[in-house]
């Protein structure tokens, strides 16, 4: 019998293939929405089965694939991915609910968001590297229909930008992962892609790609570390993220923000860094990553703050957030770690929100910009009071769970990043000022009489909203539920840090 | 007879199907040399299999034909629909993947 | 008994701030009834509480949250005297306030809207005075600010409203990240001391990391210049949240907000927080070292020139303000100033009791300052106007507000006889802080004396344009053509009761010093008390007195009799009149330059031709995009679309293939 994990995975594709083939839009969506909604229970099982007192592989299931060339279908568990598994279990569904609407070519609509949810689950679970680039690769296809078919007036330009900015870090990922397998080829003799096997024969590489300039470590870390952040995304490789956003549908953009980019910082907890401390210049390495943190932080808030588009401010706070994940990341203490993948877990849900309300704002009042807007809390409170509360959740208010990750990661990257951390600081009045500087001119003051008679969002459209609004609130206040089992994979994780002495 | 004797005609007749491919400019005669091409082959199939004395060789000749018999039947239907729409045969005329 | 439910405390409020957020809106006056009996409730436990814990007992319960290890979070509750004090405070006006804006908000169609969230408010602020540990406390100190600015923004489709709510909440956060920023050390700080061996520290089982417990019980073993930053930063915190200079500007605008809100939240109880914060990390503030004065602990001394300047500052602009309520709000700024300055000079003088005599201001403040705002929402609900100039000769048609509000006026500044002690409850708190800036001076000499000029300075200023207020509103002629009338009974009742306390609280001097003073002992931290009786000269006991008298008279005299004809003063020419109109350029600096002219048009947008111009523009779009471009016009060339070509080409491949292959492997 299959495990609960392919068996989640397995649903999602045949929901997926079975919704291309709906004949009818009531047909399509009825489908997605089950499919979604098993997937859904079957990771609740999985989260309330799940031991997160122990940080080794859980729910582990191996079948042999390609044995020549050692590809084995490998899915497991830890405290790494199991939140972000419940996390994409929990914004797929919405997103259909959300999406209750869609008129145009519903069963593909549908179908591809599942798609996505196959490829976001597959790249959380699997822990073969060949897998797991599968996943990856997977994973981009349907968006860049998403955008490309139901995107606004650039969208060819959109969907192409993101294409080949994240195809060509996938593939300096791919160059990366195959100088470890041929690494480890070199050294066991047996072809494997296993992924723990593949990130511990890291350990024992040596020789250089270009002799006297980078060592083959070096190099291999880089790319990894390249195929990560630009999926982030991070400054200064972050142009592709803004134009995806602004023209993606609304349930492109959430899916994008709130789980794809999530993938490249799974990347770097799965990947980076337990070969971080072996790299040749860890020191190095971490500074790099540090830097890259807080320029993101810093620039995605100054970016934001400049924006005129709702959608688009949204998008560079995006980039801000997750700035947070590559310094906790960088700050090699576990609680700094713990709280990046917190803050992980929490941007998916927060981001949800945010871009939800974009979308009933674009329907409703038919433009985005800023300035065209005003006033429109008059006729849309349903969508104010959650659209505030998503905004109040982002800009890093207390009691919500963006609150919890910053606190984390500030905290406790302060031991070994302070210069790193003060500058951070700074951004927080900022990113405070262009949330509610954009709240103050679109949606309070007086009403804009150019929009017309504008009405409040479909009541499926709040109700995902507000449940997401709920668990942000819920997970502010009671973060051990998920922040636990990360805790305990994160303090695993940093034993061979310690045990390096990169860090004291 | 020795096995040499068909492969030099083998070669003989590849290397006129190559030449014919390279030089000529009607599809038709394209085709033909295609043909030749595949013949030349079979020869090869047959002889090798005679002179192993083993008939997998004739049995992979006669797929070979039937495959080439289909191809030829493709490819002048290609060629007749072409000349029906840009009344020319004449592959240097017909570069529409030309950058 | 009731101290087993001090978590109903902050629990009932946000009860009723649910229900009244979904339910309020059928139910009896938008659902006032639910937080007002929630509030109620909390009142009365908090009384309970104080009963079983008086004279010298404590409330301690405390639950983990979220960490691991050392670093533990946890919720808790602690209600020493400090916190009871505060405790009661604030459920007795909030719920004051609760029942006079049933009358006043009555014609307004959110008013749901208006109680759950000032019901949430109340939770939260009862939530940062009994906060165990310092998270729960910033926590709940940044949901009060969301509070405050709902609030404000509460009438959000006024344009101004948003603004002031958005000023509000951005200006309190500079403050609360530099608050956080404390945080971050102070908890990096007590780490390091517990992780290291040397200094035998650990937390015992039930207590946690951030708790003030722990906190003070580190403080002889954090580094002395780290403990500077860590309350000099906690004080950046207090700035913000209490309006002192420089980031004082907010208070002001958030008079956008319904009176009833600027009573509760910005004169009585939020803007105190920052002098909560200071007052529950006294022990801190107390320890750093004395570089800079003799005897002076550097933050303490920082806070007295923060509060004193402010105390000042903002009483000057207060002279100019035409609106009823802005005249309110930089006497609060003023009057949060000299809570500021006493725990500074105070502190410094007479060590722990300074939390008192700030606290009993704090108090006192409270009761007259949130009546004077309640006297001013019923003139506003009156007259339908903020601008005192349209005002005027009100006193026979509300004679309970004018009482009322003559009383608050007389206990801000400061009436009553001295030696035979009585007075307003003014006279009681803030002469006390006077009289401690006297002995400040006297103790350290030199520049030391500054905050004595301050103290007195700003009394004087205080006396006269609260009396100028007065006497605009109220006497003379009607000066615009409304009808007004007195306020209905549950407006005018909360006025009378709150009148009681303006006038009588002072009594409880004595009693409030002696139980606020052993609130550290109780923590276990040992203060050094100066014991010596100080004997003050008569005149600096008769002063404080004398300049409120002085200022009623001047304002007697300009105001009611118009013995100066103030129009020569009051022109555009006037540079100091300017100056002061304008609020001494604070909204031109902070808000335009700072915040439109620097921030967004200087860095975002260059920020913005950065990512689009150079990041996309060059380098994606010129340099990678047309390198690519290049290349492919090149190699597009081959591309013949001959199918020979092609068909040459392999062959050539084939043939090539081939003789490697012999080279490579040899023979034949």
């Amino acid at each position: 019998m299959a495990g609960l994990i392919s068996l989640m995975i397995l649903i999602s594709l045949a929901g997926a293939l079975i919704t291309f083939l709906a004949k009818t839009r009531e047909q399509a969506r009825t489908v997605a929405i089950i499919t979604s909604g098993i997937s859904l229970a079957i990771s609740l099982v999985i989260f309330s089965q799940f031991d997160s007192s122990i940080s080794t592989i859980q729910f582990l299931e191996s079948y042999s694939w390609i044995p020549s060339i050692g590809v084995t279908l490998k899915f497991g568990l830890d405290g790494i991915g199991m939140p972000l598994v419940l996390l994409s279990n929990i914004i797929i569904p919405l997103t259909v609910i959300f999406a209750w609407g869609e008129t145009k070519q519903a069963n593909r609509f549908y179908g591809l968001i599942l798609l996505e949810l196959t490829g976001v689950l597959g790249v959380f679970t699997s822990l073969d590297f060949f897998v797991f680039y599968i996943f990856w690769e997977i994973v981009l296809i349907p968006m860049y229909f998403l955008i490309s078919i139901w995107g606004g007036p650039r969208k060819e330009y959109a969907a192409i930008k993101f294409f080949i900015y994240t195809h060509v870090a996938s593939l300096v990922m791919l160059l990366a992962i195959f100088a470890m397998y041929f690494n480890a080829l070199g050294i066991t003799g047996t072809p494997s892609f296993d992924m723990f096997g593949l990130l511990k024969s890291y350990q024992v590489m040596d020789g250089d790609l270009i002799k006297g300039v980078i060592s083959l470590k070096d190099a291999v870390f880089i790319g990894l570390l390249f195929g990560f952040i630009v999926k982030m995304p991070a400054v200064p490789f972050h142009t592709w993220l803004p134009d995806a956003h602004v023209e993606a549908p609304t349930a492109g953009s959430v899916i994008l923000a709130a789980l794809l980019l999530k993938m490249g910082g799974y990347g770097l907890f799965r990947v980076i860094l337990p070969i971080l401390p072996y790299s040749d210049s860890p020191s190095r390495m971490i500074t790099l990553m540090a830097i890259i943190g807080v320029l993101s932080i810093l620039y995605g808030t100054f970016l934001a703050l400049a924006q005129r588009d709702l959608k688009k401010m949204v998008a560079y706070s995006s980039i801000s957030h997750m700035g947070y994940v590559t310094l906790g990341a960088a700050a090699l203490v576990p609680l700094s770690v713990s709280g990046a993948m917190y803050q992980q877990f929490s941007h998916g849900l927060i981001t949800g929100i945010l871009f939800m309300s974009c979308g009933v704002i674009q329907h409703s009042a038919g433009t985005r910009i800023i300035h065209d807007l005003g006033g429109i809390a008059k006729y849309m409170p349903k969508l104010t009071f959650v659209m505030l509360a998503g905004f109040l959740a982002s800009l890093g208010l207390p009691g919500m769970s963006g609150f919890i990750a910053e606190f984390l990661v500030l905290v406790n990257s302060y031991f070994t990043l302070p210069t790193f951390v003060i500058l951070a600081l700074f951004g927080i009045v900022f990113t405070a000022g262009y949330h509610l500087w954009a709240m103050q001119r679109a949606v309070f003051g007086t009403y804009n009489e150019k929009l017309g008679h504008i009405h409040d969002g479909a009541n499926y459209e709040i109700a995902s909203m507000a449940i997401l609004v709920l668990l942000v609130i819920y997970f502010g206040l009671n973060p051990n539920p998920v922040l636990n089992m990360m805790t305990v994979n994160a303090e695993q994780l940093l034993k061979s840090v310690v045990l390096r002495g990169v860090i004291t | 007879m020795g096995l040499y004797s068909y492969l030099l005609i083998s070669i003989i007749i590849f290397t006129i199907g190559v030449y014919g491919i390279i030089t000529q400019r009607s599809g038709i005669k394209i085709l033909m040399c295609i043909e030749l091409l595949l013949n030349s082959a079979n020869l090869n199939l047959v002889a090798f299999s005679s002179y192993n004395g083993n008939s997998t060789g004739q049995v992979f000749a006669l797929f070979s034909i039937a495959i080439a018999a289909a191809e030829a039947a493709i490819g002048f239907a290609i060629l007749v629909a072409l000349f029906r729409l840009r009344d020319t045969i004449n592959l240097d005329n017909i570069n529409i993947l030309r950058w | 008994m009731f101290s087993d439910y001090a978590a109903l405390i902050v629990l009932l409020p946000v009860i009723a701030f649910v229900l009244t957020l979904f339910l309020g809106k059928k139910l009896y006056s938008g659902g006032a009834l639910l937080p007002i009996a929630a509030i109620a409730g909390s009142f009365i436990i908090s009384l309970g509480i104080f009963f079983e814990i008086y004279p010298g007992g404590m409330v301690q319960q405390s639950i983990p949250w979220f960490g691991n290890g050392i670093s533990q979070m946890n919720m808790g509750i602690l209600i020493d005297p400090l916190a009871i004090v505060m405790l009661m405070m604030v459920s007795f006006v909030s719920l004051l306030i609760h029942i006079y804006a049933v009358g006043y908000m009555s014609h307004d169609p959110a008013k749901p809207r208006y109680f759950a969230e000032t019901s949430l408010f109340t939770a939260a602020m009862l939530s940062v005075i009994l906060s165990d540990n310092i998270l729960q406390f910033f926590i709940s100190w940044e949901v009060v600010g969301l509070c405050s600015f709902l609030l404000i923004g509460f009438w959000y489709h006024k344009p101004s409203a948003a603004a002031a709510a958005k000023k509000a909440f951005l200006v309190t956060r500079i403050g609360d990240v530099l608050f956080l920023a404390g945080i971050v050390m102070l908890y990096v700080n007590l780490v390091e001391i517990i992780n290291n061996p040397a200094n035998a520290f650990k937390i015992e089982p039930g207590n946690f990391l951030l708790q003030f417990k722990t906190m003070f019980e580190a403080i002889p073993l954090i580094d002395k210049t780290q403990l500077t930053y860590i309350t000099l930063l906690f004080f950046g915190g207090a700035v913000g949240k209490s309006g002192q200079f420089p980031l004082h500007g907010w208070l002001p605008d958030a008079m956008e907000g319904p009176t009833t809100v600027s009573a509760l939240i910005h004169a009585a109880t939020m803007v105190t927080a920052g002098v909560y914060l200071v007052a529950r990390t006294f022990p801190m503030f107390f320890a750093t070292p004395a570089t800079i004065m003799t005897g002076v602990p550097d933050s303490l001394l920082i806070v007295a020139i923060f509060g004193g300047f402010t105390a000042l500052f903002a009483a000057t602009m207060g002279l100019v303000m035409n609106d009823i309520k802005r005249v309110l709000a930089y006497s609060t700024v003023s009057q949060l100033g000299y809570m500021m300055l006493a725990l500074g000079t105070a502190g410094a003088v007479v060590g722990a009791q300074a939390v008192g005599i700030s606290l009993f201001h704090l108090v006192s403040h409270a009761f007259f300052k949130a009546l004077l705002f309640l006297c001013a929402g019923s003139v506003i609900h009156a007259v339908g106007t903020n601008d005192i100039r349209e005002m005027g000769g009100l006193f026979n048609k509300m004679k309970i507000t004018a009482t009322t509000m003559l009383i608050a006026a007389l206990a801000l500044a400061g009436i009553g006889i001295p030696f035979i002690n009585i007075g307003t409850a003014g006279f009681f708190s803030k002469d006390m802080i006077i009289e401690k800036s006297f002995e400040f001076g006297e103790k350290t000499g030199g520049w030391g004396w500054i905050f004595y000029g301050f103290a007195i300075l700003a009394a004087l200023l205080t006396s006269i344009y609260i009396f100028r207020l007065w006497f605009m509103a109220f006497t003379g002629k009607p000066r615009s053509e409304r009808h007004s009338h007195e306020s209905p009974n549950v407006m005018t009742v909360p006025l009378m009761i709150l009148a009681l306390f303006a006038l009588f609280f002072g009594f409880s001097q004595t009693g409030f010093y002696g139980y606020l003073e052993k609130n550290f002992e109780l923590m276990g931290v040992e203060i050094a008390v100066h014991e010596e009786a100080a004997q003050l000269p008569v005149i600096i006991i008769l002063l404080p007195v004398i300049v409120g008298v002085l200022g009623f008279l001047i304002s007697y005299a300009i105001y009611y009799k118009r013995m100066i004809d103030m129009s020569k003063i009051i022109s555009s020419e006037n540079p100091l009149y300017k100056l002061l109109l304008n609020r001494y350029y604070e909204p031109k600096i902070g808000a335009d330059l700072i915040g439109v002219k620097l921030t967004h048009d200087v860095v975002a947008q260059s920020g913005e031709f950065v990512d689009r111009k150079i990041i996309d523009g060059l380098v994606i779009d010129s340099i990678i995009g047309n390198t690519i471009f290049k290349i492919g016009e090149i190699i597009r060339k081959l591309q013949t679309g001959v199918v020979q070509n092609y068909a040459s080409i392999t062959i050539l491949g084939v043939a090539l293939l081939l003789v490697l292959l012999k080279l490579k492997l040899g023979g034949v």
